[in-house]
């Protein structure tokens, strides 16, 4: 085609479609608009389950740190980004049930389907759609992962954290089957009740023993292993007061199921006057 | 060189003599020899071995490790006492003896004119080998199934401990261990052995002594497993973490000889598998006229042969950690406890695909049939298939992103198992494509089809949560990957092999599968399922861990109903064995093409005789062509012809 045409000319005339002849045709069939109908009815129906998991996750006394709150943003979101997914498979499996219909019969039926071999469309639709999806479900896990890294201990020791308040350091140990922490900073007291103040960084340092444990804060969203021979970290900033589970999640022997005991996140003082009940000395 | 065309002169080839009946000794070999030889071997070799070890003369530590290395090495007499008592050594035997096998022997051995007796024996026939395959999966099973119903009877009866917590932490694990080896053999040992070289238009496995080698291998190595249970437990989970395995009793000796000779078997059946496709399929089936579930075996034959070895290795150093007092795992002398999961998770995340691979091509297999419709896509579910096999090799630190053991893995691992779901998906949408526009021929395999889908629905959408490594940090150990991954294994796995084993049951026992009854047993096993799982899934979020006999008030309410949902699902099993084992007895007669299927397999008489074939067939066209012309498809192509002409009149 040259650029000398003259534009004023009027197009020959031609029986070719408009290009979005085919697509319009495809979404006046009736089956498209029923399965349509169905797929939107689901996502209405689906959606809702992203709070009732939350509701679920905050039973046991609600998110308590920083984390936990990510934590549940997190599934919150990937809940909504799959729902269209799960809605879109589940409608074509209902359509393909009651709509499309089925045959009863003893013999293989005489009567055949439409020999669809592949369709262009709905290959590349589909791959260019799960792919967005992982590509989202990837980047928003490693932003995340990165926040909550930085939030927790991450590989950065406890004296080069740019808080403002002082951290505590708390050195984790598991043992079959109990936990003991101890403080370092506060004359080494140790307890088998992991006492807190509220809004400061807790830094652990987590070991074990004999075998492998796995330290987990329940409402805090924190789960580390302790492995003997080696010490992992982790840790939390508590923002809210109160009594939370601990347990351990990795079987770790006959009486796994009674390693467990609670964090207490008190005020400032009332951790004050707790380490100097057990002897140690004011934390600042 | 010159061009001269060599011609090779049909020279009969020496054939070794006959040495008496055929058979020879393998006519007196079977189960009940191979039984004695194995407990005579295991007995003599304790006894000698009680004698040798130096009992008291070492310190307070050998005693223990003198034990282990007895029980090690009497559960090793075992399994090679019970291998020659079968006659598995007969034919490198005779062969070293300068008395080789003769094609009468041969024969003899593939099972001619011994009736049922070769369901008992060391039978190389393919046929023969697969019925063996489905029953010893129906018994483990058996074993799986009456376990888990041990488990949740504990977690129900939340008020007090039913079981001590040796023998519970020893169920769990039993019942981890053997439903996987159980859901490992149940499509790629029946239908691999049975169907799959009747599907290629093959005469036998290409290795057919090599195929009862690992299915005897694999009746060996079971006995050690659940005898556990007797001899003090294997009380550490079916994942057997070191270093809490060395202080098990004995009975982790026995799941540590089951899981290397298992891999030997598995070892063994993927190389034959995988020959087998590679070079035997009939004339004229070229890659792209290949059924997709010879495909998915294949697939699934790749992964095992890579990926086993890894978890033997595993069991190798923990065996000799506890036999010989070396320390591979022993962090005070110098091991290392992430060796072990890295080890252990290298298989044990393919091991999950080995699973669900060959059931979902299975089912794709089917709802062709039942579709009357062409696959959709087949590209599509080859590319799936490999790229399933491909990412698989690289994802297993996914179940060990809380070890600490690197903490910046986080992020690479979670790209690759994000990207799993790409490939995964793909097999999803050649599902639904295959369903697009299809009335459904409606019998119970597809409609296990259905619930199939309904369950890779849900696994699927809680693997997202899994496969992020912040949200794993809450759910990791928790009843949440519990209830996610029965929704895989059971949900998509076990009914998927429910419905492939339904729909070639006519081909394998020249019986139809009484629906009636195995309908009423199956939707009652997948409704209780449902609510067994679904409460799991909320006993997880609230923040229960996994492998726990007693729990916090809090979660009393979602294990009850759990429990109640389990005994439902024991009761659906139990009909649908039920409608299995009548219909095997006395159903009515099958015909030879039941389904009015294109794939070879049908083609051939019911019941399939020796050598499968009289003539060996030749393909022309790939096994989907069903179907009739797309109605619209017709006013497409009548505007592309008017496009065209429109062209050619410009």
């Amino acid at each position: 085609m040259s650029i000398e045409t003259p534009v004023d000319q009027p197009e020959p005339p031609t029986n070719r479609p408009d290009p979005t002849h085919r697509m319009k045709e495809w979404f006046s069939r009736d089956y498209v608009r029923k399965i349509i109908a169905i797929f939107i009815v689901l996502t209405i129906i689906i959606i809702p389950i992203a709070w009732l998991v939350i509701h679920f996750l905050e039973l046991s006394g609600g998110p308590a740190s920083s984390i936990m709150e990510e934590l549940e943003t997190t599934i919150f979101v990937f809940t909504l980004v799959s729902a269209p997914l799960m809605a879109i498979t589940a409608a074509v499996l209902v359509y393909s049930l009651f709509g499309w219909g089925s045959i009863k019969s003893e013999e293989p039926p005489m009567q055949e389907n439409p020999a669809i071999r592949t369709n262009a469309v709905a290959v590349i639709g589909w791959t260019v759609a799960t792919s967005l999806l992982a590509a989202f479900l990837v980047i928003w896990g490693m932003v995340e992962l990165a926040t909550i890294t930085a939030d927790s201990y991450g590989s950065t020791p406890a004296s080069q954290q740019p808080n403002a308040t002082k951290p505590i350091d708390v050195n984790v140990t598991g043992q079959q089957w109990v936990w003991t922490f101890e403080y370092p900073d506060q004359e080494r007291i140790q307890s088998d009740v992991l006492v807190v103040p509220i809004n400061t960084p807790i830094y652990f340092n987590v070991t074990s023993k004999d075998v492998i444990h796995s330290f987990w804060v329940v409402e805090m969203g924190v789960k580390i292993d302790a492995n003997p021979g080696a010490v992992t970290n982790t840790g939390f900033t508590a923002n809210k007061l109160g009594t939370f589970n601990i347990r351990c999640a990795e079987l770790c022997g006959l009486h796994h199921a009674y390693m467990e005991t609670n964090v207490q996140v008190v005020t400032q003082d009332q951790f004050d006057s707790w380490v100097r009940e057990q002897g140690g000395k004011r934390t600042v | 060189m010159s061009q001269t065309a060599v011609i090779h002169e049909h020279k009969a080839v020496p054939q070794p003599k006959q040495h008496g009946k055929p058979g020879g000794f393998l006519a007196q070999a079977n189960i009940f020899t191979g039984l004695i030889g194995g407990v005579v071997t295991a007995g003599v070799t304790y006894f000698i071995g009680d004698k040798l070890v130096p009992w008291g003369t070492q310190n307070a530590d050998f005693s223990q490790v003198g034990l282990n290395a007895l029980v090690f090495c009497t559960f090793v007499a075992w399994v090679i006492g019970f291998m020659a008592g079968i006659g598995a050594f007969a034919g490198p035997i005779r062969w070293a003896l300068g008395h080789d096998l003769t094609h009468d022997d041969a024969e003899y051995m593939a099972g001619k004119g011994q009736g049922r007796m070769k369901y008992w024996k060391y039978t190389t026939d393919h046929k023969v080998v697969g019925i063996q395959y489905l029953v010893m999966a129906l018994v483990l099973f058996g074993f799986g199934g009456f376990f888990a119903m041990l488990i949740r009877t504990e977690l129900g009866a939340t008020w007090r401990e039913v079981f001590d917590p040796n023998f519970y932490n020893s169920l769990i694990g039993t019942h981890g261990i053997v439903m996987i080896i159980a859901m490992i053999i149940v499509v790629a040992g029946p239908l691999g052995n049975f169907i799959m070289p009747l599907m290629i238009g093959a005469r036998d496995m290409a290795f057919p002594r090599l195929n009862a080698l690992s299915f005897w291998l694999l009746f060996a190595a079971v006995p050690p497993l659940v005898l556990n249970l007797v001899l003090g437990g294997m009380r550490d989970g079916w994942t057997a973490y070191q270093p809490l395995g060395t202080q098990a009793p004995i009975g982790m000796i026995g799941y540590q000889v089951c899981i290397i000779t298992f891999a030997f078997s598995t070892g063994i059946a993927g190389v034959n598998l995988i020959t087998t496709i590679v070079t035997m399929r009939a004339r004229g089936m070229t890659w792209a006229r290949t059924p997709i579930f010879i495909i998915g075996t294949l697939a699934a034959a790749i992964m095992g042969l890579v990926w086993f070895p890894m978890f033997q290795y595993a069991q190798l150093l923990a065996a000799s950690d506890k036999v010989i007092g070396t320390s591979f795992y022993i962090p005070q002398n110098g091991g290392s406890v992430w060796l072990y999961e890295n080890l252990f998770w290298l298989l044990g995340h393919p091991e999950v695909y080995v699973i669900i691979v060959p059931a979902t091509a299975g089912i794709m297999e089917l709802m062709v049939v039942f579709l009357r419709k062409p696959l959709f896509s087949y590209k599509m579910a080859i590319v799936g298939f490999a790229g399933v096999v491909g990412i698989s090799a690289v994802v297993w630190v996914h179940h060990m992103y809380m070890t600490g053991f690197a903490p910046q893995a986080g992020y690479p691992f979670m790209l690759s198992t994000e990207l799993i779901s790409i490939p995964f998906g793909f097999l999803v949408l050649v599902m639904l494509g295959t369903m697009w526009r299809g009335k459904a021929w409606n019998r119970l395999p597809m409609m296990i089809v259905y619930a199939v889908i309904f369950d890779k629905i849900i696994g699927g959408i809680t693997g997202v949560y899994l496969s992020d490594v912040p949200v794993d940090q809450y759910m990791h150990g928790s009843m949440f990957v519990v209830a996610h991954f029965h929704y895989m294994l059971m949900g998509a796995g076990l009914f998927g092999a429910m419905a492939v084993i339904i729909y070639w049951f006519p081909k394998m026992t020249g019986r139809m599968f009484d629906e009636r009854i195995g309908k009423i047993g199956f939707w009652t096993a997948f409704l209780a399922f449902q609510v067994t799982f679904l409460s799991m899934f909320v006993a997880g979020l609230q923040g229960m861990p996994r492998r726990v006999l007693q729990f916090d008030n809090a979660f009393e309410i979602s294990n009850w109903i759990s429990t109640i949902g389990a005994y439902f699902i024991g009761i659906g099993m139990l009909i649908f064995l039920y409608a299995l084992i009548t219909s095997w007895r006395n159903g009515k007669v099958a015909p030879s093409n039941p389904w009015g299927s294109k794939t070879l397999e049908w083609q051939t008489q019911t019941p399939v005789p020796l050598e499968n074939f009289p003539v060996l067939p030749v393909v022309t066209s790939d096994p989907y062509g069903y179907g009739v012309p797309d109605p619209y498809l017709k006013v497409e192509e009548q505007l592309d012809k008017d496009d065209n002409e429109t062209v050619g009149a410009r």
